[in-house]
């Protein structure tokens, strides 16, 4: 991961990204034990530049198979991770990625999604292991719930945490 | 499951949800590399199977 991270931190002095951080099963991670996962998910804003071309990707894929990098199907293998860069496709992935934690893995400097982003990211991506991944960060009590409640009402996901709710915490959806 | 193996695993669970980031990616990259293998050694059975002898 050490290499990896070098290789994205270095992706951003060149300007290729402006501000990333790990999300997914890696970014759970910072607060879980860790979970099988094959893959990084690494959500990247795009200079201006590439912003006007439809967020496109282009210039990071270009940039890395340039350094030998080899793409596969939507990832790239930096390192020994296959890395996916997603370009945030909401208000909520932008501002979970803003407000991002900084920390260290082996070093490096790297940015992590908050806890309550990435319960409310699973809870609106709503596949199975993201549910079994909220309700990991529940039993942890790694959640601040007044932090929580804030993000799911600023971006509309109060109903689907009340099904949530009754169908995983066996609450009653009109409390 | 036994309340006291329940615990057990809770406590096992808090344990390495605590390490450092650092030491939690090397557990992901260990599982990653034990998934892969699994994986392979699959698809070689599968073949095996699809091609007898």
């Amino acid at each position: 991961m050490k290499s990896t991270l070098e290789t994205i931190n270095q992706m951003q002095t060149d300007g290729i990204i402006g501000k990333y951080a790990i999300g997914g099963a890696v970014g759970a991670t910072f607060y879980l034990e860790p979970a099988a996962t094959l893959d990084v998910d690494i959500f990247v804003t795009l200079p201006a530049a590439s912003r006007s071309k439809l967020m496109s990707l282009a210039p990071v894929y270009d940039y890395l198979k340039g350094r030998g990098f080899k793409a596969e199907k939507e990832h790239v293998v930096i390192g020994e991770w296959p890395v996916q860069f997603l370009p945030p496709s909401n208000d909520l992935e932008r501002e979970a990625l803003e407000e991002a934690l900084e920390t260290e893995i082996e070093g490096v400097k790297t940015w992590v999604m908050r806890a309550e982003h990435l319960v409310a990211i699973a809870l609106n991506t709503a596949r199975s292991k993201d549910h079994a991944r909220i309700l990991q960060f529940l039993e942890q009590r790694v959640v601040n719930a007044d932090k929580l409640n804030q993000i799911l009402v600023r971006h509309g996901l109060v109903s689907k945490w009340k099904r949530f709710q009754g169908r995983y915490l066996n609450k009653d959806v009109n409390e | 499951m036994s309340n006291g193996s329940r615990s057990g695993k809770q406590d096992r669970r808090k344990q390495l949800a605590s390490l450092s980031f650092s030491e939690k990616v090397k557990i992901l990259e260990k599982l990653r590399e034990r998934s892969k293998k699994i994986a392979a050694s699959r698809s070689k059975l599968a073949r095996a199977v699809d091609k007898p002898g």
